[in-house]
């Protein structure tokens, strides 16, 4: 159905002329669209090329992931790339036609004091227009999330879906000496630590709704619950019942959270309202029941039982009770993570003595491997936008945080040197 | 017989105040600099006491990184041994049973030692999937002590999973090393 669809607004919108009609993320190769960034001009003032080199930086590397693009080499530009162009009368696209471009993304800066606007466009070359356009006013220390949000417009606008680069990573690292909670860009840039619990903090969880975190700290002397708010710093402790209280998840309207504790002799999944309170058993069986992750239209749990002896995933129905097995044959899979978009649920699956994140339908069916090789890739989250997921790697020996493209391509570390990072989670709009 | 277990708990203890500064080989933490763009996030501080003594002053000095710490808070016990545990399991072996008879002694004959039992796990597998297995080998070591007759009020019990080895060696050496229960003594 979503294929006919698809096929029919590109044919509709092929007949309506632009180059450029509405895609569909993939990998490299397939549909990538050579397009040329050029470097963002000075409009008045001094040249600031520290500006123009974030703004370039910040751009090549979400246009990349995206994977929509494939960037030609800026040293093939001619002599309109040196020209500011911030409207379509002012590009000169047969030149751009002659270096084989079908998109251009122009623009232009100016800094006075610490105040910076910025000007961005990007172009349709082939019909000779401009598909979308932005003029950001701000401080000069926004300059990077400016980027961000014309790399999420450009996406938008050729895909009808924003980008997912205007959000944050929360992870663990233990750079400090300790566990602790950061906060980084999607790309990676400007880590900020969260927490001081100078103990184990693990397993962080957006809320969709605040600018809200859940995490597990051992701060107290024992795996508890925790809620952070992110700009107030205000923290408090949710549920610190009797053994473990792990694995917190926020439903998607944010009014509870799934969780596991082991307060009643076992480890079982529980909901709690966002007070702490306790609303609901949901297991009741003899095996160890972790990892929930809530479906988009808040109705289902994946979750990790050995209920059946190995680690499976299985899939609770809240409505129903119902409870099914997801993963097949194989001997331990954990971690699922339910794709905002509900069509995917990622995981990671212990096969030759590694762990590797595969994908899978709901049902069951479609099974496909993302990663490969040694190492171990665990803790699958997906962008809010269901196109990229980010994981954390041993491969390289320390522990990392990586992103990828949703089919597995592109795949980059983003978490800082220093330490091991890992358990990480993805932001909802930021 | 009292004085012989009063060495016997402060010696260790008192070696291990000696031993436990230098043991901790962590990097002092570095200052928070939460500076998100629009929040008034505030580092926790700390200030010590100052006195003025004679001319001089002075001022009272953590112990760094690992003040407050509540995993350092449970100390070894040279009474009790840790037992190991096979892979995905939290079934007793008759040498951890055996070990498990000699701690039961130990605790017996010292009613007021509160002993926290730690579940343990080696690194491969899901963090969360370990901190329930973890946790299930602590309760196996427990039931098994209630059963010798230890009170039930002397002892607590705690997962770790995989969050704090002996040993972080790859392989099954350092592995089996990391799959085990400990017994500490919590004040």
């Amino acid at each position: 159905m979503n294929r006919y669809f698809a096929l029919l607004t590109l044919m509709l919108t092929l007949f309506a002329t632009p180059a450029l009609a509405q895609i569909e993320i993939r990998g490299p190769g397939q549909q990538a669209i050579p397009a040329a960034l050029t470097p963002f001009l000075p409009q008045e003032g001094a040249p600031s090329p520290q500006v123009a080199a974030e703004i370039e930086a910040v751009l090549r590397w979400d246009l990349e992931l995206s994977g929509l693009f494939s960037l030609i080499d800026p040293k093939a530009f001619l002599a309109d790339a040196a020209r500011i162009g911030l409207a379509s009368t002012q590009v000169d696209f047969a030149e751009w036609q002659m270096l084989g471009a079908e998109a251009v993304i122009k623009g232009a800066y100016s800094v006075t004091g610490d105040t910076l606007i910025l000007e961005a466009r990007l172009f349709d070359v082939v019909s000779r227009r401009l598909l979308t356009g932005r003029r950001y006013v701000g401080k000069l220390k926004d300059v990077r999330q400016m980027a961000h949000s014309f790399a999420d417009q450009i996406l938008l606008s050729l895909t009808g879906e924003n980008g997912p680069f205007s959000t944050r990573i929360a992870y663990i690292g233990n750079s400090s000496g300790h566990k602790e909670l950061y906060l980084m860009e999607v790309d990676g840039h400007d880590p900020v630590r969260l927490t001081n619990h100078r103990s184990i903090v693990l397993n962080p969880d957006f809320s969709g709704v605040g600018k809200e975190l859940l995490f597990t700290s051992y701060k107290a002397g024992n795996p508890d619950l925790y809620r952070k708010e992110i700009y107030s710093g205000k923290e408090a402790k949710l549920s610190s019942r009797q053994g473990l209280n792990t694995g917190g998840r926020y439903s998607p309207s944010g009014r509870e959270l799934a969780l596991t504790l082991s307060k009643d002799g076992n480890s079982e999944l529980y909901l709690l309202g966002t007070d702490g309170s306790e609303r609901k058993r949901l297991t009741k069986e003899w095996g160890i029941d972790v990892d929930p992750s809530w479906n988009p239209s808040g109705d289902k749990l994946a979750f990790v039982s050995d209920r059946q002896g190995n680690p499976h995933i299985f899939i609770l129905d809240l409505v129903s009770g119902a409870t099914n097995r997801l993963t097949g044959n194989s001997k331990y899979n954990s971690t699922p993570a339910w794709s905002p978009k509900g069509d995917r649920i990622a995981f990671s699956r212990l096969e030759g003595g590694s762990f590797n994140i595969f994908t899978i339908k709901p049902d069951g069916s479609d099974e496909r491997q993302l990663t490969f090789g040694g190492g171990n890739k665990e803790h699958p989250r997906w962008s809010p936008d269901g196109r990229f997921l980010v994981y954390s790697s041993d491969k390289e020996g320390r522990k990392a945080v990586f992103i990828m493209r949703a089919d597995g391509t592109g795949s980059v570390r983003i978490s800082p040197p220093g330490g091991d990072c890992n358990h990480p989670a993805w932001s909802g709009s930021w | 017989m009292k004085t012989k277990l009063l060495t016997r708990l402060l010696l260790p203890l008192a070696l291990l105040a000696l031993v436990l500064p230098g043991c901790a080989k962590k990097p002092a933490p570095k200052p928070l600099d939460a500076d998100l763009s629009s929040s008034s996030y505030q580092a926790p501080v700390t200030t010590m006491p100052s006195q003025d003594v004679s001319g001089f002053r002075q001022q009272a000095v953590g112990d760094g990184a690992n003040a407050g710490d509540t995993v350092l808070a449970a100390v070894p016990v040279a009474g009790l041994e840790r037992i190991p545990f096979d892979y995905d399991a939290f079934t007793l072996s008759a040498q951890a049973q055996e070990i498990l008879t000699r701690n039961a002694a130990y605790i017996k004959a010292n009613k007021g030692l509160k002993v926290v039992i730690e579940g343990h796990c080696d690194e491969r597998g899901s963090d969360e999937y370990n901190l329930s297995l973890g946790e299930r080998r602590a309760l196996a070591a427990k039931a098994f002590l209630v059963s010798l007759g230890v009170a039930d009020s002397q002892l607590t019990i705690i997962s770790y999973g995989e969050e704090l080895p002996l040993d972080r060696s790859r392989g099954e050496a350092g592995w089996s090393k990391n799959r085990r229960a400990e017994f500490k003594a919590v004040r």
